[in-house]
């Protein structure tokens, strides 16, 4: 079956086809979230959506791959490819909840294990859903979604890559570093720089919820490893309003699209297909949208004031709005010398009194002008 | 030759053994620690056989595979195992890079010449620098024919950095000369200059020297232990990798301008191990307690300080402008809070009233060494059994089945016997167990403790190295909404913060 409908059939001899493309989809399932979208755009209509861009994504490329997690109130859970939960019987089963029935003859085999699997995997995470769960959380776990989909694509692009063997050979000596003039050897091992199609990975976040104040430097941490990665973290932003989303979107050049209103929000499909459909290949050759302004001012830990000039802790880095009066800081409570931060600005020079002092017969005259005129720290 | 490089590394034996137990999990110790380990071995072919002479002692049943993997386990997780206890590290840095350009780097035991290997990872380094500490500033120096010459100017701009690299070899104007390596390195010479460039830094960055060394010798002008001294006194922290042996003025070096401790100073055995080395370096270093011996002529050397920063706001314009950085016309860019410049990226000291720009992105990305992720530990055929995990919770890697409990399967794992039989008699015994290759896991599966998550040695390195997060935690009920290790008070505080200040202080409009 696999051989016929051509889902084994790899093509990596030509190097002139098109890479494959990781697509890796981090559907936020915050009931709270959806709830409130339920008369607009329903969870189910939003899945069957997804699902036909994943389909069409698939299609563009017999190499190409798809994941979807979905970041779920207090845990994030895979929903594709199933995963296998610990079990204490150590006999390798595969696939075991999703062979029973037989696909349809009509549908490409691919594109039904991904719906089948899909669905099934994410009604029973909304079955298993508890009324406590519900009461205890209203934010979603993007954090623990993010994490797992950077390993997942970490291991992937590894698996990709066997030349790779160190596995952390990220960007730094990859390939946009690398200047083809003085590097006829990769630097990590030198072995020629024979790199066959490596897998462009990205990850898309349909995001519902907002608040993720509690997984600050968790997301943070997750941004950065993206953008070490060279993976881009796509943005559909269809309520709410989280800003780590819209930095983590320009931080990794990924794309970040917010329909706010319920009548575009109808329009998920096409947002999907003419926001996110091209690959990291493609999109250099395309406009893609966003990239305005974005603001990055930041506030200050003491008052949530917005900032734009702060003052930052040299230990712990924490932002605040103005000089501390007691010289302590409020987070880690290093005490701080005020020293830099008031020498940095810049200090009117006192008129050096050179002329009238000469006048007088002053001998020093030399040396009391220069140091008048030095601002003082 | 040869017999000359054995006689120096044995030299050292002594200091060495006593520098291991005093190592205090600074940074790069580890990599200093085995770098110093690996010196005996004269050459990569030889340690190579060693290797595989140690794995085939270890089967006597002829399992090779395994030992062999269990090899490459460890070492992998060799780089992970340090103490990650959070310590105050200088987040704020200002480093001097002396690159050796001596007639030494002409020798080929690095491929094509230690030359031209050292100028490659230098670009990745500074690259790599600046991803792990965007607030510091950087100079790059080479040491010439007996004089050290500056590349670039103290800057936070990686690009500067690596232009000046890349211009050794091909300079930008055509009455420069390529710079090929020629005469010998003069130590003196490059700390001095590396002091005088450090002079400015302020008392709350540290001031660091970082030395790749080809040569075995240096070529001084005067006294260079006067010269450390000086270096001591201006709290610069020297780190020095060398090539070929170890020298007894590059340990003096180090271990005085370190507090005693001389485990920045590695020798790197081959390309790999320069590359490890370098980047052992991006680690901000701890910060020690004012060290005994400084005459403090400061009041407080590692003087915190309350820094004054912009937060610029990214402007898109109709027309181009010239920017105040480059003077090149671009459409948008980073409006200087203070004076409304232009520059055209961040982070940077604005160019008209020197103010560091920076966005509030870039101070997060220092806050995992602030919070580190604990280390996880390996797992015995019991424990996984117990658990019954059969797949990598992170990336889903099948993970070796666990055998049956009378199989032999278990004993025949590795040379410690004790393993095997715990595992079939049952006896209870904890997760800690250290089995043959020290670091590798038996069953391949690495738990984290605060979640129970197993984890294949991939995901371990990646989350250790790159990620910084626990992915079993983030993704658990029990342990998700804060995560265990960090502060979390720190955590809302900063977190409301920033989703506050950028609402502009509204209240969120949940629900
Ligand atoms: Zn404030
Ligand atoms: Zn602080
Ligand atoms: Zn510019
Ligand atoms: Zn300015
Ligand atoms: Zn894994
Ligand atoms: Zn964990």
């Amino acid at each position: 079956m696999n051989a016929i409908d051509g889902t084994d059939r790899h093509v990596r001899d030509s190097d002139n086809s098109p890479p494959p493309s990781l697509l890796t989809v981090i559907l936020d399932t915050n009931p709270h979230a959806w709830a409130l979208l339920s008369d607009t755009l329903p969870l189910s209509k939003a899945v069957a959506n997804l699902l036909v861009f994943i389909n069409a994504h698939l299609s563009f490329n017999h190499a190409n791959q798809v994941a979807v997690i979905a970041s779920h109130i207090q845990r994030a859970q895979w929903l594709y490819p199933t995963p296998h939960p610990p079990r204490s019987s150590s006999s390798p089963e595969e696939n075991g909840t999703s062979t029973p029935t037989p696909p349809s003859a009509t549908k490409y085999h691919r594109f039904a294990i991904i719906e089948r699997e899909l669905q099934d995997n994410l009604s029973r995470v909304i079955s298993q859903t508890t009324a406590a769960d519900l009461t205890s959380s209203t934010t979603t776990q993007i954090a623990g979604a993010l994490s797992i989909a950077l390993s997942h694509i970490s291991r992937a692009t590894q698996l990709s890559s066997p030349n790779d063997s160190s596995g952390i050979s990220l960007d730094s000596t990859g390939p946009t570093l690398s200047n083809p003039t003085d590097t006829p050897t990769d630097p990590a091992d030198g072995t020629p720089r024979a790199r066959r199609s490596p897998l462009t990975s990205r990850i898309l976040i349909v995001s519902v919820s907002g608040d993720l104040a509690a997984q600050y430097i968790p997301v943070m941490n997750s941004i950065f490893a993206a953008q070490r990665q060279r993976v881009p973290l796509d943005v559909l932003k269809l309520a709410g309003d989280t800003v780590f989303l819209q930095q983590a979107a320009d931080a990794t050049g990924g794309v970040y699209i917010a329909p706010s209103s319920p009548s575009a929000r109808a329009g998920l499909l096409q947002y999907l297909m003419m926001g996110f459909l091209p690959d990291a290949r493609a999109r250099a050759a395309l406009v893609m949208p966003g990239g305005g302004e974005v603001d990055f001012r930041a506030a200050c830990f003491c008052h949530r004031r917005v900032v734009d000039v702060g003052f930052v802790c040299s230990v712990c880095l924490s932002i605040f709005c103005e000089p501390l009066e007691e010289g302590e800081c409020l987070t880690c409570g290093t005490r701080l010398s005020l020293g830099a931060a008031v020498a940095a600005k810049p200090v009117v020079v006192p008129r050096p009194k050179k002329k009238k002092k000469r006048k007088v017969g002053d001998i020093t005259g030399t040396s009391t002008p220069m140091s008048a005129g030095t601002p003082g720290p | 030759m040869d017999g000359e490089y054995i006689q120096d590394v044995s030299d050292d034996d002594g200091v060495e053994v006593a520098s291991r137990s005093g190592n205090n999990g600074a940074a790069g110790g580890a990599y200093g620690a085995r770098a110093r380990g690996r010196t005996r071995a004269k050459e990569r072919w030889e340690s190579g056989i060693q290797a595989d002479s140690i794995a085939f002692g270890e089967g006597p049943d002829g399992n090779l595979a395994e030992s062999l993997e269990a090899e490459e386990q460890a070492r992998k997780r060799a780089r992970l195992r340090q103490d990650n206890k959070p310590v105050q590290r200088g987040i704020i840095r200002h480093v001097v890079l002396i690159l050796d350009l001596s007639e030494a780097m002409l020798e080929k035991d690095m491929r094509p010449n230690r030359y031209i290997v050292t100028i490659n990872h230098a670009q990745a380094y500074v690259r790599e620098f600046f991803e792990q500490n965007p607030i510091s500033q950087m100079c790059v120096m080479a040491m010439h024919d007996g004089l050290c010459i500056r590349l670039s100017d103290l800057s936070g701009n990686p690009a500067d950095h690596i232009a000046a690299i890349q211009g050794i070899r091909y300079p930008k104007s055509a009455r420069q000369a390529a710079r090929e390596p020629k005469g010998s390195p003069s130590l003196q010479n490059a700390l001095e200059m590396a002091r005088a460039a450090l002079y400015h830094a302020p008392s709350h960055s540290t001031r660091e020297v970082i030395i790749v060394l080809g040569a075995l010798l240096s070529n001084d002008p005067g006294d260079i232990h006067k010269t450390i001294k000086s270096c001591v006194n201006d709290r610069l922290r020297v780190a020095i990798i060398g090539m070929g042996a170890r020298l007894r003025i590059c340990q003096e070096i180090c271990a005085k301008t370190n507090a005693g401790d001389d485990s920045v100073y590695g020798v790197c055995q081959d390309e790999k191990n320069l590359r490890e080395l370098l980047m052992a370096t991006t680690t901000p270093p701890v910060i020690r307690q004012t060290a005994p011996a400084l005459p403090s002529s400061e009041p407080t050397p590692n003087a915190a300080s309350l820094l004054m920063m912009g937060f610029p706001s990214r402007v898109t314009e109709s027309t181009p402008s010239l920017c105040a950085c480059h003077n090149n016309l671009t459409r948008g860019g980073y409006m200087c809070s203070r004076c409304q410049v232009k520059v055209c990226s961040l982070p940077r000291a604005c160019p008209s009233c020197g103010m560091t720009l920076i966005l509030s992105t870039h101070l997060a990305r220092s806050y995992h060494h602030l919070f580190p992720l604990q280390s996880w530990v390996e797992v015995s055929w019991k424990r996984a059994r117990e658990l019954g995990s059969t797949e990598c919770q992170a990336c889903m890697t099948h993970f070796p089945p666990v055998p049956e409990p009378q199989e032999p399967d278990a004993m025949q794992e590795g040379t410690d016997k004790s393993t095997g039989t715990d595992t079939a008699n049952g006896a209870p015994k904890p997760v800690k167990q250290r089995p043959r290759a020290e670091g590798a896991s038996e069953s391949s599966r690495y738990e984290c403790r605060s979640c129970h998550c197993h984890f294949c040695i991939d995901c371990d390195v990646y989350c250790h190295t790159v990620l910084h997060n626990c992915p079993g935690c983030l993704s658990n009920p029990n342990t998700a909404p804060t995560d265990a290790e960090t502060n979390p008070e720190v955590v809302a505080e900063m977190a409301a913060g920033l989703e506050n200040g950028v609402n502009g202080g509204e209240p969120m409009d949940m629900e």
